[in-house]
C-alpha cells in the first residue's frame, strides 16, 4: 500500500514537472512512428534523447534505417521507385532535398509558425524548395580556414615571407594569399601548405564556392551551364597551381573529408579549409598533434571580393504518405528543439536556432573554453553572412557527377583548366536539356 | 479415349511436377531480367517512377555505344580481370603446393589462409586506402624512413600505380579462393601416377608439369569461372579506394554503373550498361567452361 502511494506520488510529481521543463508535444498513446535517420558517431547523441519524447507522448519510435547520408539517399531512391515509402520521418539534407520531388510535405502549417520563427532565417530559406519548406534544419555546415598558429608566430617565417612576397605574414584574407602562403610553407613530402578534397561531390563543392567567390555562376538565368567562364577557369586554376607546385599532398585527387581532417590533425598541413564539426577533434590532444596550436579565420575571399561559403544543413522531413503527420511534426519539433540543439552544439555541431548560437557561445565562455567560443563565433558570422547552397535543383548531383572527373583531369594535368571545364559544360548542357530546362 | 487421356496425363506428369520449380525460376530469374531489359529501353529514373512507361527504343544503348568513357571502363575491367585472376592463380597455386607439403599445423594454416576472405570488401578497401595514402599512409612512410625514396609516391593517383594498388588489394583478399580449391584438388590426387613417374625417373619439375598441373587444371578453371564473375562485378573495394578516379583512371564497369543508377538515379541507362557488361561475364564463363571441358578430356586421355 505504501509502495503504491509512493508510486502515485512519484507519477504526480513527474506530471507536474513535465510542463515546466518541456514543451507540450501532444499525446500519441500506442502509436509507433517509423523513421529513417542518418547514422554516425557525431549524430548519435541526439538519438539518445528520443526516449524523452516517447515518455512525453506515449508513442514509440522505430528506427527503420540508420545509415550514412549517401547510403540513405540510395535507399530513399529505391523506396520511391518501389513505392515503399511506408515510414514517416527521414533525415534529409539541403543538397539532396530537391531530387526527391514531392515525397515530403510542406512543413508550413504543420510545424507551428512560432517554432519556425526561432530558426536562423537563412537556414529556413535554404531548406525551402519551390516555396515549400520540405525540411526542418537540424544543424548547418559551412567551412572556415583552420591554421597552425605557431607558423605565423615564427620570426624566421615572418621575415622570409616578407622578403619573398613583399607583404606581412598573417592568417590569409584572400585565396591568393592562401596560395602564396601554402607554397611558402610547403616542404614536400614532409610538410604541405594546404590540402583539398579531390573527388566526388566534395571537389565539386570546393570548385563551386571558389567560382562564386570569384564572381562566377554555375548557370545563367535560363539554366545554361556557365561555369566554364573566366571566373571558373581562375577557380580551377587555383587548385591546379597548388597541385603543380606540390603545395598539397600528391594524393589529394583521392582525398575525401576523413583524409583532410586526419591530415591536418597529423600536424603536417599548414592551412586547412574544413567544416566546423572537426574543430573539437583538431583541438583534442588525444587525437591531434596540433591541439592547442589551432587558429581559425573566416574563409578567405575570391577575386570577386566574396568569401567562399559552400553550405548545407542536415535536416528532417515528413513523408507525404505518413499516417500520423501530427505525431511526425511533434517529433521533428522535439528533435530540433532548443534543448536538443544545445546537446548537439556542445558536441561542436552548428545550430540552426538563433538563440542556441547565443547561449552556446555564452556557455563556452562561461566554462573558460575560449577555443570553442571563438570557433562558434567565427562560424556564426560565416553562417549569417557567407553561406550559400548549391543550386537547389534536382539535377545538381547529376551535373556534379559529370563535373568532378573533369576537375580531377585538370588537377592531375590530363587537360588544361579551360579544356576540362568546356568538356564538363558540354555534358552538363545535355543533362539540363534532357531535363527540359532549355 | 480414356487410354489416350491417361497417356497424356502420364506424359504431363514430369512437367506438372516441375511446375513449382519452373514458376520459381520464372519469378526469381526471368521476371527481373525481363523487367530490367524493359527499363533499359526507357529513360527510367528512380526518383520519377512514371518514366518507366516511356518507351524510347534503343536510345540508351546508342548513347552508350558512342560513349568512350564506357568503353574505357569496359576494357579496363577486362584488363583488371585478366591480371588479377592470373596473379591469384599463380599465388594460390604456390600456397596450395606449399601447404600440401606441410605435415604439422596444416589445418591451422588453412584456417589462417581464409582470414582475408572473411573481411568485408569495404573494410579491405578502407584498410588499403589508408596503407596507400601518399601523405600519412604506412607504405610511403616506411619507404621514406628506410631511405628508399624521398618522394611521396602517389599510389592512388597515378594511373598505373592506382590500378596496381587496387589489384594488390583484390589479390590479397581473394587469393585464398584459388588456394583452397587447388588444395582440395591436391588432396584428391591419386598417388599412383606420381609414384609411377618417379620410378620412371621424372624429376620434380617434370612430375609437376606433366602430372600435377594437368590434374589441377579443372579445379583451377572452376575457380577462375567463379572469380571472373566476382571480379567483373568488382565494386565495393574500388568504390572505397578510388571511386573510379582520379579523372576516371580507375573507372571499372560497376563503379560507373552504380554511379549512373543510384547517385544519378538513371536506372534505365544503368541497366543498359549492365546488359552490355553481362556479355563480358558470359564470355569469360563460356571461355573457362570450354577450358574446363578440354582439361577434363585431356585428363581422361591421360588415364
Amino acid at each position: 500500500m505504501k509502495l503504491k502511494a509512493t508510486l502515485v506520488l512519484g507519477t504526480a510529481l513527474v506530471a507536474l514537472a513535465l510542463p515546466a521543463t518541456a514543451q507540450d508535444y501532444g499525446t500519441f498513446d500506442g502509436y509507433t512512428l517509423r523513421v529513417k535517420l542518418i547514422g554516425g558517431a557525431q549524430y548519435e547523441p541526439l538519438y539518445a534523447e528520443i526516449p524523452k519524447w516517447e515518455a512525453a507522448t506515449g508513442a514509440k519510435v522505430e528506427i527503420v534505417s540508420s545509415k550514412n547520408h549517401f547510403e540513405l539517399d540510395k535507399e530513399i531512391k529505391q523506396d520511391i521507385a518501389a513505392g515503399t515509402l511506408d515510414w514517416c520521418v527521414g533525415s534529409n539534407h539541403t543538397s539532396f532535398a530537391p531530387q526527391y520531388g514531392d515525397i515530403y510535405i510542406d512543413l508550413n502549417g504543420v510545424i507551428a509558425p512560432e517554432v519556425i520563427a526561432d530558426f536562423v532565417p537563412l537556414a529556413i530559406s535554404q531548406s525551402t524548395v519551390n516555396d515549400r519548406l520540405v525540411q526542418l534544419p537540424r544543424h548547418s555546415d559551412v567551412s572556415n580556414l583552420f591554421y597552425q598558429k605557431s607558423l605565423y608566430e615564427d620570426e624566421a617565417n615572418k621575415t622570409g615571407f616578407k622578403e619573398k612576397y613583399g607583404y606581412d605574414l598573417a592568417p590569409p584574407e584572400t585565396w591568393n594569399q592562401v596560395k602564396d602562403q601554402a607554397i611558402f610553407f610547403s616542404n614536400p613530402p614532409d610538410f604541405y601548405g594546404f590540402q583539398f578534397v579531390g573527388k566526388d561531390e566534395a571537389v565539386n563543392g570546393r570548385f563551386y564556392e571558389m567560382l562564386v567567390a570569384n564572381g562566377g555562376a554555375m548557370f545563367d538565368e535560363n539554366w545554361n551551364p556557365t561555369f566554364n567562364s573566366a571566373a571558373g577557369v581562375e577557380a580551377l586554376q587555383f587548385f591546379v597551381d597548388l597541385y603543380e607546385a606540390k603545395a598539397v599532398p600528391v594524393g589529394v585527387p583521392n582525398y575525401t573529408w576523413d583524409d583532410t581532417g586526419l591530415g591536418f590533425a597529423s600536424g603536417s598541413i599548414a592551412l586547412n579549409l574544413d567544416w566546423g564539426g572537426w574543430s573539437t577533434f583538431f583541438n583534442d590532444p588525444a587525437n591531434s598533434k596540433v591541439a592547442g596550436n589551432v587558429g581559425l579565420v573566416r574563409a578567405p575571399m575570391g577575386s570577386g571580393g566574396k568569401r567562399t561559403g559552400w553550405s548545407g544543413s542536415h535536416s528532417f522531413s515528413i513523408t507525404e504518405g505518413c499516417d500520423n503527420k501530427e505525431a511526425a511534426a511533434s517529433f521533428l519539433t522535439f528533435l530540433t528543439s532548443y534543448d536538443n540543439q544545445m546537446v548537439e552544439a556542445r558536441k561542436g555541431l552548428l545550430p540552426t536556432r538563433t538563440q542556441v548560437w547565443v547561449d552556446a557561445i555564452a556557455e563556452f565562455e562561461g566554462a573558460g573554453n575560449a577555443f570553442s567560443a571563438e570557433v562558434m563565433k567565427t562560424f556564426q558570422t560565416s553562417m549569417a553572412e557567407d553561406a550559400f547552397t548549391p543550386p537547389l535543383i534536382p539535377e545538381w548531383i547529376e551535373v556534379s557527377n559529370v563535373m568532378w572527373p573533369k576537375l580531377q583531369a585538370a588537377i592531375v594535368g590530363d587537360m588544361t583548366a579551360q579544356e576540362a571545364l568546356d568538356a564538363a559544360q558540354a555534358e552538363a548542357a545535355v543533362i539540363m536539356s534532357d531535363a527540359g530546362y532549355n | 479415349m480414356i487410354r489416350a487421356l491417361t497417356t497424356r496425363r502420364t506424359e504431363m506428369a514430369p512437367f506438372l511436377l516441375l511446375l513449382p520449380a519452373i514458376a520459381t525460376m520464372l519469378f526469381v530469374v526471368a521476371l527481373p531480367l525481363v523487367f530490367s531489359l524493359w527499363t533499359s529501353l526507357t529513360p527510367y529514373k528512380l526518383t520519377k517512377p512514371d518514366t518507366l512507361y516511356d518507351f524510347i527504343w534503343f536510345r540508351n544503348y546508342i548513347r552508350i555505344f558512342a560513349d568512350w568513357d564506357f568503353w574505357e571502363a569496359f576494357l579496363r575491367t577486362i584488363a583488371f580481370l585478366t591480371v588479377a585472376i592470373n596473379l591469384e592463380f599463380a599465388l594460390g597455386l604456390g600456397i596450395a603446393l606449399l601447404i600440401n607439403k606441410i605435415t604439422w599445423g596444416q589445418r591451422g594454416l588453412r584456417t589462417i589462409m581464409m582470414f582475408p576472405m572473411m573481411f568485408s570488401p569495404i573494410l579491405v578497401g578502407f584498410q588499403f586506402k589508408f596503407l596507400f595514402n601518399d601523405h600519412i599512409g604506412v607504405v610511403n612512410n616506411a619507404l621514406q624512413s628506410l631511405g628508399l625514396t624521398d618522394q611521396a609516391i602517389p599510389w592512388l593517383v597515378d594511373a598505373n600505380l592506382a590500378m596496381f594498388s587496387i589489384t594488390l588489394a583484390e589479390v590479397w583478399m581473394s587469393t585464398s579462393v584459388f588456394a583452397i580449391l587447388l588444395l582440395a584438388g591436391l588432396f584428391a590426387m591419386p598417388r599412383d601416377p606420381l609414384e609411377a613417374a618417379r620410378v620412371d625417373g621424372c624429376n620434380p619439375w617434370q612430375v609437376f608439369r606433366h602430372i600435377t598441373l594437368p590434374f589441377l587444371m579443372p579445379f583451377a578453371y572452376i575457380a577462375m569461372a567463379i572469380r571472373s564473375l566476382d571480379v567483373a562485378r568488382a565494386y565495393d573495394l574500388v568504390a572505397v579506394m578510388t571511386d573510379g578516379g582520379p579523372a576516371g583512371r580507375t573507372e571499372l564497369l560497376w563503379t560507373l554503373i552504380a554511379r549512373t543508377g543510384y547517385d544519378e538515379a538513371k536506372m534505365g541507362q544503368a541497366n543498359a550498361m549492365a546488359y552490355i557488361s553481362t556479355i563480358l561475364s558470359v564470355l569469360f564463363t563460356w571461355h573457362f567452361y570450354r577450358k574446363l571441358v578440354a582439361a577434363r578430356r585431356y585428363m581422361g586421355g591421360a588415364e
